[in-house]
């Protein structure tokens, strides 16, 4: 360890301000001389294209996938028969998931109904336990709710909170995403302005400790930039987007 | 690998121009990366996006000092450790003092240039932590005790053939072609160390100012796994790193990401602000980060401020044609190849000597400022530096005497047509080939024709030729 800390710092800073004062002309060109109080975009102002079919699309494109449901035609059956899709060839079936609290999923009744379809929710309060981190680990289907999605790219955001693990989303080969249609925003930008506007997107970040964005399975070009798909989150990414309005 | 970083530098550039395997490798993996930059750029707006970014980076490095200190206020806020390091040396022992207070064994990082640039896993080894890279590029290299050639993709100069080779080899796997196949072999040996790792390492994309907050950029899901598994966690930024609003790190995230793979955005962004919240189910027990100078208010001073707006996107080099043909590893022992690595390299070392052919190494073509998406004039950069090597006295008496000699011989007319009237006969003695071309030109010119011929001289000059046209063919504009 260094003997004095705080003089690397000190030193470093006086340096750097130093070099600036005495610099008349930082850049070989400037480009702009500040930032816009606005806040910029790569996208003009969003075209109101269906929120969901343009989520959809994107997340299909790449490589992902999704379905839109009417709240009464019965979430829990749909993730039902998508996890029995997800079955390995002669294996057995997949009676427990990796969850979020049913709390967080946002859909009434949802563990009552998938125990009656003989699926329960593995849902770890904390991951002290080693053991509690292998059974985890050995499961093939993790499902989260989000925090917002965006139409423009199929991206999610997710938070981590009591209830909401990480590994949820992170752990299994499949992720099934639980995505509320008031959540759906065009751009990040629009997310992001909502919250500036609201005056807590500081105290969101922060306190949220991580925010991640997920966009599409995990994947990698590593091997000569051929595409693969399940490197170390999943490799099957499903999205239900389900009508939260009354 | 063919091409040894630590040789010296007309060795590897040799080295590198005989390697058929790499010249497969590079020209698949940049022609292709070029292609999706292009094609991903063409949908939007790129001058506006670029003016963006660069107005973002500008602003940064203006308020540089600023900044860090607002970041270091809010990390510690969120309940980090902060540490700052002016030398590799300085950061190297932040890292193994945090490794050996929690007695750590084992440790897993995301792919870090910056780690790269300190010789991080040495030292750590050293420190008896056994050091686990997880980015499937990295972790390929760390098996062939190799280092990265490609800022983005640091094993761009393997084969898919060589890597299913060398898992074959160092993970038993069974011979196959399928990337998928030895994509699987990668994620079940690196999931067990995930799982067993006491420490994560990552570098740092951007860091916010105003919420104390580290972006970790990545398509694989390493970096969430390196932030999120391990009980602790450790980012290292160079200092040139912070952004200052959250906006701008989503902005320069986009940038990146279309001018590195040509995607719209990479499939994971983990933007990190602190360790575990109070009754979160997961997410590290305690979180530092060391800001790293290391050369970077060196470069300030000497002028080269923007050299530091750099995103690290690697668009440069993909499509520089010097990089193309010779690849990372000859650039030499460092972090950073192409032409941002020519410039930032012989800025970034102790000593300035130690890579001083790298800005000569290019061609001075333009396209890396063409496709550089914060606008560096890295033609400009390279010319610089190499004025400040010439000040600096990297030349040789010889060199300087024949600078002499070619001024004089171009200040008047007279003495430039008498020079080219004895070049042209004393040519004639020398071996040519059949078009006239000069195979093998005497010392001190014959570095040129060891690789090329040196084109013949036109029989008669520009302006003998134009001295016998006589007036009225100027009159008449008659061919």
């Amino acid at each position: 360890m260094t003997a004095q800390p705080g003089a690397a710092r000190d030193r470093i800073l006086r340096r750097l301000r130093s070099s600036l004062k005495e610099k008349r002309q930082l850049f070989r060109e400037s480009v702009i001389n500040d930032l816009p109080a606005t806040p910029m975009t790569v996208y003009p102002p969003s075209d109101r294209l269906s929120l969901v079919e343009s989520f959809g699309a994107k997340l299909t494109e790449l490589s992902g996938s999704f379905e839109a449901v009417q709240r009464e035609t019965g979430i829990a059956e749909r993730i039902a028969s998508k996890v029995a899709e997800w079955i390995p060839n002669g294996g057995p079936a997949i009676t427990e998931v990796l969850s979020w609290a049913p709390g967080e999923l946002h859909v009434p009744r949802l563990e009552q109904t998938l125990a009656e379809l003989n699926i329960s929710l593995f849902v770890p309060d904390d991951l002290h336990d080693r053991q509690v981190i292998d059974h985890a680990a050995s499961l093939a289907v993790g499902m989260t709710g989000v925090e917002a999605a965006f139409a423009n790219t199929g991206s999610v955001v997710l938070t981590p909170a009591p209830g909401r693990s990480r590994i949820a989303s992170l752990l299994p080969l499949h992720h099934l995403i639980l995505v509320p249609l008031s959540k759906i925003y065009p751009t990040f930008e629009d997310w992001l302005a909502k919250l500036r506007k609201e005056g807590h997107l500081e105290t969101f970040v922060r306190e949220s400790g991580q925010i991640a964005f997920i966009t599409g399975p995990s994947k990698s070009a590593d091997i000569e930039l051929n595409l693969t798909l399940g490197v170390h989150g999943p490799k099957v990414v499903h999205a239900i987007v389900f009508d939260d309005k009354e | 690998m063919t091409v040894d970083p630590s040789a010296k530098y007309h060795r590897r550039v040799k080295q590198a121009l005989a390697d058929d395997r790499l010249h497969t490798a590079l020209e698949r993996a940049t022609s292709r990366l070029r292609d999706k930059r292009a094609a991903a750029v063409e949908a939007i707006d790129l001058e506006q996006v670029r003016d963006q970014g660069r107005a973002i980076r500008e602003h940064a490095i203006r308020r540089l000092p600023e900044l860090l200190e607002q970041l270091e206020r809010n990390l510690i806020a969120n309940g980090c450790r902060v540490h700052w390091a002016e030398s590799a040396v300085a950061a190297r022992d932040i890292i193994t003092a945090i490794a050996r207070q929690h007695g750590v064994r084992r440790a897993v990082k995301s792919k870090s240039m910056t780690t790269e640039e300190i010789h991080l896993n040495h030292a750590l080894e050293q420190a008896g932590v056994k050091v686990v890279e997880s980015d499937l590029g990295e972790y390929i290299i760390q098996l062939a005790g190799e280092s990265p050639s490609h800022i983005t993709a640091p094993v761009l100069h393997k084969r898919a053939e060589d890597i299913s080779e060398l898992f074959q080899r160092e993970l038993g796997m069974q011979p196959t072609a399928d990337p998928a196949e030895m994509c699987a072999t990668a994620r079940g040996q690196l999931r067990s160390e995930f799982l067993a790792a006491e420490l994560g390492i990552s570098g740092c994309n951007f860091a916010i100012a105003e919420t104390g907050t580290i972006c970790i950029v990545t398509n694989e899901g390493n970096g969430r796994m390196v932030t999120s598994m391990p009980p602790v966690y450790v980012a290292v930024m160079g200092i040139d790193k912070v952004v200052p609003r959250v906006e701008d790190a989503l902005l320069l995230w986009q940038v990146v990401a279309r001018s590195a793979t040509g995607q719209e955005v990479t499939v994971y962004f983990s933007a990190t602000s602190g360790p575990r919240g109070t009754g979160h189910v997961d997410g590290p027990k305690e979180m530092h980060v060391v800001l790293l100078d290391n050369g970077r208010t060196r470069i300030l001073e000497r002028g080269y401020a923007d050299a530091l707006l750099c995103v690290r996107c690697g668009a440069c080099l993909n499509s520089c044609p010097v990089y193309r043909e010779v690849g990372g590893h000859a650039y030499g022992e460092t972090a950073y190849s192409g032409p941002i690595g020519a410039v930032i390299t012989p800025l970034l070392a102790d000593n300035p000597f130690s890579a001083k052919e790298l800005p000569f190494a290019s061609s001075l073509c333009g396209v890396c400022r063409e496709v550089c998406p914060v606008k560096i004039d890295l033609p400009r950069l390279l010319l610089d530096l190499r004025h400040d090597m010439i000040q600096l006295g990297t030349s040789t008496r010889y060199e300087r005497a024949a600078m002499r000699a070619y001024t004089r011989t171009m200040e008047s007319p007279r003495t430039y047509g008498r020079a080219s009237r004895v070049a042209r006969w004393l040519m004639r003695l020398l071996p040519q080939d059949r078009d006239g071309n000069v195979l093998k030109l005497p010392p001190p010119f014959s570095n040129w024709t060891r690789t090329r011929a040196f084109p013949r001289l036109a029989q008669r000059s520009f302006r003998e030729l134009w001295r016998s046209r006589g007036p009225q063919d100027t009159a008449s504009g008659d061919a």
